[in-house]
């Protein structure tokens, strides 16, 4: 019962991310297959559209299999890293095109949830989801929506100051205080911020 | 660029907020400074939390066929690319190493050079092949973990009833591992948790989100003889005791 397919189930990211390199196309359907959720599900924040987020998903997910080698273990994890490229790309399709959504409450009411998933150890990455939404709640509404309008939306500084009319300074310092205290909040439960 | 405005921008910087000549000045500065970089890494940990905090979507099959064909038809040739690159290099430096060898005999004021060149050769060598074994080793693990299975016991109970089928298989002699087909979804914000009963004790050993056609959590705690390893239904995060009855259960 327990055939070489499953085998690469008990394989770490960074093990499989080896195998990658090599070109085992099937380390990299489980890589897929372990991270497609978050992948996507920050693609589709990003584009606010099924198709765009469907196409920057496959442009990022590509990079991964071309260039596993890329791959530094010191930096982070193996998902911070998909997911970076993931937000690279998209913040890159952003500026080109000049099409942005503006508000998350739009993207979120027209989304369809996931199924439960499969693999056991989406038990601790839904954990760590639900961990940093807690992070994001102790932030302010407008630390919130500057951090979301540069992050998700791919604005600059000085976009953000012109489309809330706020001065520069204020939009660097809501900036400056929304990232401290998501890290504030790991520090006062004597978390390491998760790589 | 100063420090006052490297401190100024960094936050902007993590968030992919600077325009594009702001985010090289602030690069030229981070590479003129290297001891400002951890902190910049630290930072951007803390800015890279945002990418989990979306609504998780489920995207469509459809996506990993697409994505799927692209490596199929990339995978053989590039193997076969990197095959031929290692066995090229090898032969190359083979062949470099000889002609070298040659010349160095012939002008002997060359001699102290071939040698260091020789040894420059014979060292990257032996790092191609370790570079290859490398990723070899991990291809046996694979290989190995099949091959060297040697004892699976089944479970039982009203989810195999349900048909599921589930089993614990030791892997590599010391990892242990349960592998389960068609298991039933729970509820959300429930979660299975995996107990090994010593005696009386349960131990929590793991847990797992069942659902889908394929299921393998590894089991946290090492079992022998007489232990029972059982499945429950538990709140998200797991139990430290078993709050419902076994749905999968097996006495070693």
């Amino acid at each position: 019962m327990v055939d070489r397919g499953r085998q690469y189930l008990i394989l770490a990211d960074e093990d499989l991310i080896s195998l990658v390199e090599a070109s085992d196309s099937e380390a990299f359907a489980t890589l897929y297959d372990r991270h497609r959720r978050a992948a996507f599900s920050l693609a589709y924040r990003m584009m606010g559209d099924r198709q765009a987020a469907e196409d920057l998903a496959q442009d990022a997910f590509l990079k991964v299999w071309r260039g596993a080698g890329s791959y530094r273990a010191e930096r982070g994890s193996v998902r911070t890293w998909i997911l970076s490229i993931v937000h690279n790309r998209g913040i890159d399709q952003l500026r080109s095109h000049a099409s942005r959504r503006r508000t998350q409450d739009r993207i979120e009411a027209s989304a369809p949830r996931s199924q439960p998933s499969e693999a056991f150890a989406e038990t601790w990455r839904n954990s760590q989801r639900e961990q940093v939404r807690e992070a994001l709640n102790t932030l302010p509404r407008e630390q919130l929506k500057i951090l979301e309008l540069a992050y998700f939306s791919g604005y600059t500084h000085a976009e953000i100051s012109e489309l809330l009319s706020l001065p520069l300074g204020t939009v660097k310092g809501r900036m400056r205080l929304g990232l401290k205290k998501i890290r504030d909040f790991y520090d006062s439960r004597g978390a390491a911020v998760p790589r | 660029m100063n420090n006052e405005r490297f401190e100024d921008l960094k936050d902007a910087y993590v968030l992919d907020a600077l325009a594009e000549d702001e985010r090289r000045s602030f690069e030229e500065f981070l590479a003129a400074h290297p001891e400002r970089q951890a902190e910049v890494d630290d930072l951007g940990a803390v800015a890279g939390l945002l990418a989990f905090s979306p609504e998780e979507q489920e995207p469509p099959p459809e996506l990993r066929e697409r994505i799927m064909d692209v490596v199929a038809s990339e995978a053989a040739p590039r193997r076969e690319r990197q095959r031929s690159i290692f066995g090229g290099l090898v032969g190359y430096l083979g062949a470099r190493g000889l002609a070298l060898g040659a010349a160095a005999l012939l002008l002997i004021g060359l001699l102290s050079w071939n040698l260091l060149l020789q040894a420059q050769v014979d060292d990257l060598q032996g790092r191609v092949q370790n570079s290859q074994g490398q990723v070899e080793d991990l291809q046996a693990q694979v290989r190995d973990a099949q091959a060297q299975q040697t004892q699976t016991v089944q479970l039982s109970g009203t989810w195999t009833a349900q048909g599921a089928d589930a089993e614990v298989a030791s892997i590599s002699g010391n990892r242990i591992i349960l592998v389960a087909d068609d298991l039933p979804a729970i509820p959300e914000g429930q979660t299975c948790q995996i107990w090994v009963i010593k005696g009386d004790v349960p131990e929590p050993s793991g847990l797992f989100q069942p659902g889908g056609t394929e299921t393998a959590a590894p089991i946290t705690t090492p079992i022998k003889k007489g232990d029972t390893i059982a499945v429950t239904v538990e709140p998200a995060g797991g139990s430290e005791q078993p709050t419902t009855d076994p749905v999968l259960s097996a006495e070693l």
